[in-house]
């Protein structure tokens, strides 16, 4: 739907004329008057307002009775005061009530000194008590979860929390139970709230009633500082606020970002911070001796390193992954490319795609935003499941439906989660999106074919066309129609990079491409892709060209070069065919290739075809990886292991999935003897005789600014705390376009004959869980991770918390 | 039952006859005639007769019923008509003897609403405690449905109602109008935020008319009368009659059917007989427990909605409760404020903790633990409950609570005083009943 715009219209507070957009809630418009009017249970965040704390109550001209400002829009010429001696008293009689019932046990409260009912109480409260009765007594404090504690005699019974769980995560679980003095918050038989999202409400709540059980009495707010950064734990990459004390991060707080995270984080993001300063974290080098890994010096580390490097030379592959940041991903194609003779090198799951279809899915104008999930007409929800995959816009989708009459449509192979709220929820067989894409985009254009296409898919004829006219907005009733004739549809396909990994990959990108062709969204404001790549970086790393088939920007490669001395074949020969990930993994299995190089990635979690990779593993003769754990394949096959930065750690950019460059600074120091990230790919590069001229982080970044063409003129100040989409900059404009027959879609997967066959759901397709919980194709959710594991407060969502069904499907990346 | 003599009798017609409740009696009495007539008119005629008779809302707040009607928009929207038989306000049961034994008046009397306002959903909330009054309702509804005064194209009018009684589950605040709503829709019953007003986003966030059995069940008798006609009774702004129902010191309890206006002494000596042998009024509530207090020398006001609202009470529910000397002022407070600490929902701040720590003051006096500076914190309290709720549930026992801390302040300064005195054994055993008051709360 159509974003609303408000006019500015005038009003009177306390005297005062303000200017403020109309309609604007009295609370919000004062401020614009620089007016506060103290609230509890009012945050929009949370939808509509309730009025239940009445804390808010102001005078307006003509109107006899005090009203709640936070319910109250503001119209023109309204008169309102908030000073008066009515309103004064109203306010200390309302601090007064909730007090009555409130231990005021303050010195041992963790929210004191950052806590609203203090700031309120100080600032419009009576300054006395007379209440002289016994208190409400609750046993306290309770776990309301594992990960929460509730304290039911501080709460004010604002029903923030409620709210939230029925309305923003709509889990509802949280409840009131009982009446009036005796309510309190509850869940159902005193369940425990176990949800993705349960977390928000720490921070939601304006008292100490719900705390964060892994903060709790660690620290005062005189004793802490916030670090802005942004998480890197999965592809959505929430910003958040570090809570640091001691140098040690003890708590993860939303920093509201409309546009990225509309100021919700998951669990994972806000507890998984744990997993910086556990036992089992990787802080110093390792280097395998005599069969295990040994802690040994960055010396022997690097030496080691680079020895192993200089003999492998153009026989090294390296694969990017996670939360490696752009620079790490340039500096590593440099050393590479220009070091090492290598074009071996990806940053996607399984496998690159043509050089074509990688520019023509990030073509401009054809990149939908966060927020248009929230506000588009119709939102498809293609081979991805939000919850597991990028979990915040399960939160945003759920909003956009719920407020703003978003119709939303799940295709996937399984069940979603997403299925109750969604207008259509269509199945098709388990690896068969690129082929549902495909009889989608058919469907759109009204091929002949069209039903055939979706019975290869293992869809529903029926339930494709019909999916097809909600999209394309054939059904819009009259009133829809209106509005279309002025504004074109905007429409969203948000899709899983499983869409286009393995040998169907590139059909499913074309049948993607003919899909946003058939639905008319390039260009359109508010309409187009938005893809959830498989690592948290994906985007960016692309972009930094760690793939193998371009160069930064998504320029084509130069030649590569070598300085290494190495027995490669890269010597002043010319440039070997670029190997992409699964091509690496063959080379190395079949003894082409040497050396791996591995940042922040395990190919036997992160990556497609485990049993290949098993294999490819065991013939590499040196694996050199950046890791934070000792995970499987880690633990198993690297030689050299350099401890990895965690973000909170991190100096540099990553790219949100919708094109938004964001910024990680250090909020807490390395732990034990890690280093940055990019000093060590330049050392390296430095003993194999390549200076790749970085000297800190931001020299790192202004050499990728410089690199990537539509990056150009970028500054980190730019950049900010809020992030800045290189897509709505000037510089885009040189953005390398596709192939006209690739970017317009004509070449669709339709089209391509001899992908069709491939693209046809294979039958008797296994339904079994994949082995340790991922699918059959290795795609894992983001929870089943070393951060969920390794944090003590999160371990228990670990192994289960798989709130899909894991049905396997071949996503590609067979043999 | 008695009437005065002089009374016309509209709602309690025939009311002791047997078999009323059935359709047949029903019928042979005349009824649904109304309908008849009312259907033969369009929807505006109807309305039209509402808005002249004058007729304000029945159940406590006195809104003119036809101005209420004509707020819902025109639309071919899904609206609905909500009858609101949750009578819960202590001291009113009229609308049970009205559902109990002539619902089929109520269920004309809804129909003929729905008709003036467009609705064509509608539904009864009875509270659950009537078991008798909704299992009577439903049988009623039944014969109506077979009758065909129910369901599609009522009587060739084009007209279609459904028509459902929903029980309620006990809640004071379900009789809210909005709580009531709430519980309608399956949800906890707490009153919602206003505006939005019910008429424009109700239930299921449709233009929802929401009235009181008394008042559709009136609405027959308007449309059989004529709306100026009906406009001849009572007094001007407080037309037509109305069910009393009085309850207390008195020794003739009772509902009673009385047109508005008479004195109010009238009513609590000539029908209800006043209170019995050697005893005197000490306060009465006009209008159900939530009403400020009157006492004795107020007897001679006018009994309709404009004198009261002049005495500063209100006539509310139309339920009158007498309280003779024998009782302690004290007494009476205690039941009114424990009655709304039990019945507030907790959703807003003043009522949640207003309530209780009124009733923990009131505790404490009859403790013998207080001093004269409680009644003022106590009278300060109610003065920051007052409309600054939610709802009006708190204002429902700071009104009562107010008045009588103004109007009885000696006796309650004295019985303060008394208990203090008795101080000892007496203090200790309160005190005692406070703590385990305390203790059920934590428990």
């Amino acid at each position: 739907m159509p974003r609303p715009e408000p006019r500015a219209i005038s009003f009177t507070i306390d005297g005062r004329e303000v200017q403020a957009p109309e309609n604007a809630m009295l609370v919000d418009a004062a401020k614009h008057g620089d007016v506060e009017i103290p609230v509890f249970c009012y945050e929009p965040k949370l939808g509509q307002p309730v009025g239940a704390c009445r804390m808010c109550l102001v005078e307006i001209e003509g109107i006899p009775k005090l009203q709640t400002g936070c319910s109250t829009p503001v119209k023109d010429g309204m008169v309102v005061y908030t000073e008066s001696e009515r309103v004064k008293t109203a306010q200390q009689s309302v601090v007064e009530f909730l007090l009555i019932n409130h231990p005021l046990d303050c010195p041992v409260c963790d929210k004191g000194g950052e806590c609203p009912l203090q700031d309120i109480t100080f600032g419009w409260g009576g300054g006395i008590s007379r209440f002289i009765e016994p208190k409400r007594h609750f046993v306290k404090p309770l776990e309301l979860s594992p990960l929460i504690a509730i304290d039911r005699e501080r709460c004010i019974l604002c029903y923030r929390c409620v709210r939230y769980s029925q309305e923003v995560a709509e889990d509802y679980q949280l409840v009131l139970l009982e009446r009036g003095a005796h309510s309190y918050v509850s869940t159902f038989d005193g369940h425990p709230y176990v949800a993705p999202f349960s977390g928000n409400i720490i921070e939601l709540c304006p008292v100490g009633a719900l705390t964060s059980r892994p903060y709790r009495f660690r620290a005062r707010p005189w004793d802490i500082e916030g670090a802005g950064s942004v998480c890197t734990l999965c592809p959505a990459q929430c910003n958040v606020t570090v809570t640091v004390r001691d140098e040690r991060a003890l708590r993860i707080l939303q920093r509201d970002n409309a546009e990225v995270d509309d100021g919700w984080l998951c669990d994972k993001g806000r507890f998984g911070y744990q997993s910086f300063h556990v036992d089992e974290r990787v802080t110093q080098p390792l280097v395998r001796d005599g069969g295990a890994l040994r802690p040994v010096s960055w010396e022997r580390a690097l030496a080691e390193a680079s020895a192993c490097l200089e003999r492998a030379g153009a026989q090294t592959g390296a694969i990017a992954a996670g939360g490696a940041t752009n620079e790490e991903g340039h500096l590593l194609a440099r050393l590479m490319r220009e070091g090492l003779g290598s074009p071996h090198l990806d940053s996607r799951r399984a496998g690159a795609l043509p050089l074509d279809l990688h520019r023509a899915l990030g073509e401009p104008r054809l990149q939908a935003k966060v927020a248009d999930l929230e506000f588009a007409h119709a939102v498809l929800v293609l081979d991805a499941e939000p919850v597991n995959d990028a979990p915040i816009l399960d939160l945003r989708l759920r909003k956009g439906v719920r407020r703003h009459g978003l119709k939303l449509a799940v295709a996937s192979p399984h069940k979603s989660l997403l299925d109750a709220n969604a207008a259509l929820s269509v199945r098709y067989a388990p690896g068969a999106g690129a082929a549902f894409a495909a009889a989608l985009a058919a469907a759109l254009s009204g091929t002949a074919d069209a039903e055939q296409l979706a019975r290869d898919a293992g869809a529903e004829p029926d339930a494709v066309s019909e999916l097809a006219t909600l999209l394309s907005g054939a059904d819009a009733s009259g009133e829809d129609a209106g509005s279309e004739e002025t504004a074109p549809r905007e429409v969203v396909v948000l899709w899983g990079e499983r869409l286009t990994a393995g040998p169907v990959g590139a059909a499913g990108a074309r049948a993607l491409l003919g899909l946003a062709d058939g639905l008319g969204v390039a260009g359109v404001d508010g309409a187009g892709l938005l893809e959830v790549p498989a690592f948290a970086n994906g985007r960016g790393l692309r972009e930094a060209g760690v793939l193998p088939n371009a160069g930064p920007g998504l320029a084509e490669p130069g030649p590569v070069t070598a300085t290494a001395s190495g027995n490669g074949n890269g010597h002043g020969t010319a440039t070997p065919p670029a190997r992409d990930a699964h091509e690496i993994a063959a080379g190395l299995a079949a003894g082409d290739l040497s050396a791996l190089y591995l940042l922040h990635c395990d190919p036997l979690r992160d990556l497609a075809d485990r049993e290949l990779w098993e294999r490819a593993l065991a013939g590499a003769s040196s694996v050199i990886a950046h890791a934070s754990f000792l995970t499987e394949g880690i633990r198993e096959h690297a030689n050299v292991v350099f401890p990895a930065e965690v973000y909170a750690e991190k100096e540099g950019t990553i790219v949100h999935p919708d094109g938004r460059l964001q910024r990680l600074r250090p909020a807490i120091a390395h732990a034990g003897d890690v280093r940055a990230e990019w000093r060590v790919i330049a050392e390296l590069a430095l003993r194999i005789g390549l200076d790749l001229d970085v000297l800190s982080g931001t020299m790192a970044s202004q050499r990728l600014f410089d690199a990537v063409p539509f990056y150009a003129g970028l500054e980190l100040e730019e950049i900010g705390g809020r992030g800045v989409r290189w897509q709505e900059r000037d510089a885009a404009a040189a953005f390398p376009a596709a192939d006209a027959a690739v970017a317009s879609g004509a070449g669709s997967a339709r089209a391509d004959e001899g992908a069709k066959p491939s693209l046809r759901a294979e039958p008797g397709v296994t339904l079994e869980p994949g082995p340790d919980g991922a699918d059959f194709a290795g795609w894992r959710s983001v929870w089943d991770a070393p951060e969920v594991e390794y944090s003590p407060a999160l371990e228990f969502l670990f192994p289960r918390e798989n709130p899909v069904l894991p049905l396997s499907y071949s996503g590609g990346g067979k043999t | 039952m008695v009437a005065a003599a002089e009374t016309p009798i509209l709602l309690f017609t025939d009311i002791d006859e047997p078999g009323l409740n059935t359709l047949e009696v029903y019928e042979r009495r005349g009824g649904y005639q109304s309908l008849r007539r009312a259907l033969a008119m369009t929807p505006e005629e109807v309305l039209e007769q509402l808005k002249a008779s004058g007729i304000r809302g029945r159940g406590g707040a006195g809104f003119s019923m036809g101005t209420k009607v004509s707020f819902l928009p025109k639309g071919s929207m899904d609206k609905y008509l909500v009858c609101n038989a949750d009578e819960s306000e202590p001291g009113t049961f009229k609308d049970r003897e009205l559902m109990q034994k002539t619902p089929h008046t109520l269920i004309e009397g809804l129909i003929i609403a729905s008709y003036a306002a467009g609705t064509n959903r509608s539904f009864i909330y009875i509270r659950g405690e009537y078991e008798l009054q909704a299992d009577m309702l439903d049988a009623a509804l039944h014969e109506a449905r077979s009758a065909g005064f129910l369901g599609e194209n009522i009587l060739d009018s084009g007209h279609s109602l459904s028509l459902v009684v929903h029980r309620g589950a006990g809640a004071y605040i379900c009789g809210e109008e909005t709580g009531l709503l709430d519980s309608l829709e399956g949800k906890r019953g707490n009153p919602r935020l206003k505006p939005p007003f019910p008429a424009l986003q109700g239930l299921y966030q449709g233009p929802t008319l929401i009235n009181n059995v008394e008042t559709l069940a009136t609405v027959p008798a308007i449309i059989r009368m004529g709306g100026e006609e009906y406009a001849k009774l009572g007094v001007e702004t407080s037309t037509g009659t109305k069910l009393v129902s009085v309850s207390g010191h008195v020794q003739r309890p009772g509902n009673y059917e009385i047109e508005l206006g008479i004195p109010s002494r009238e009513i609590i000596y000539g029908l209800a007989g006043g209170p019995p042998e050697g005893r005197e009024v000490k306060c009465w509530f006009p209008g159900g427990s939530s009403s400020p207090v009157l006492k004795a020398e107020d007897l001679d006001v006018p009994y309709d909605f404009n004198s009261l609202a002049q005495a500063g009470t209100m006539l509310g529910s139309g339920a009158i409760i007498v309280v003779d000397d024998s009782t302690p002022i004290l007494d009476v407070a205690m039941k009114v404020a424990k009655f709304y600490r039990h019945e507030s929902c907790g959703k807003c701040t003043p009522c949640r903790e207003g309530t209780n720590w009124t009733v923990k003051m009131l505790e404490r006096i009859d403790a013998g633990e207080a001093t004269p500076m409680d009644l003022e914190i106590m009278a300060s309290v109610q003065e920051h409950i007052i409309g600054n709720c939610l709802c009006v549930l708190g204002d429902a026992m700071a009104m009562p609570i107010g008045s009588i801390i103004a109007k009885f302040k000696d006796e309650l300064e004295a019985h303060m005083e008394a208990a203090r005195l008795r101080g000892g054994l007496n203090g200790a055993a309160a005190s005692e009943t406070a703590l385990a008051a305390q203790g059920a709360l934590d428990a």
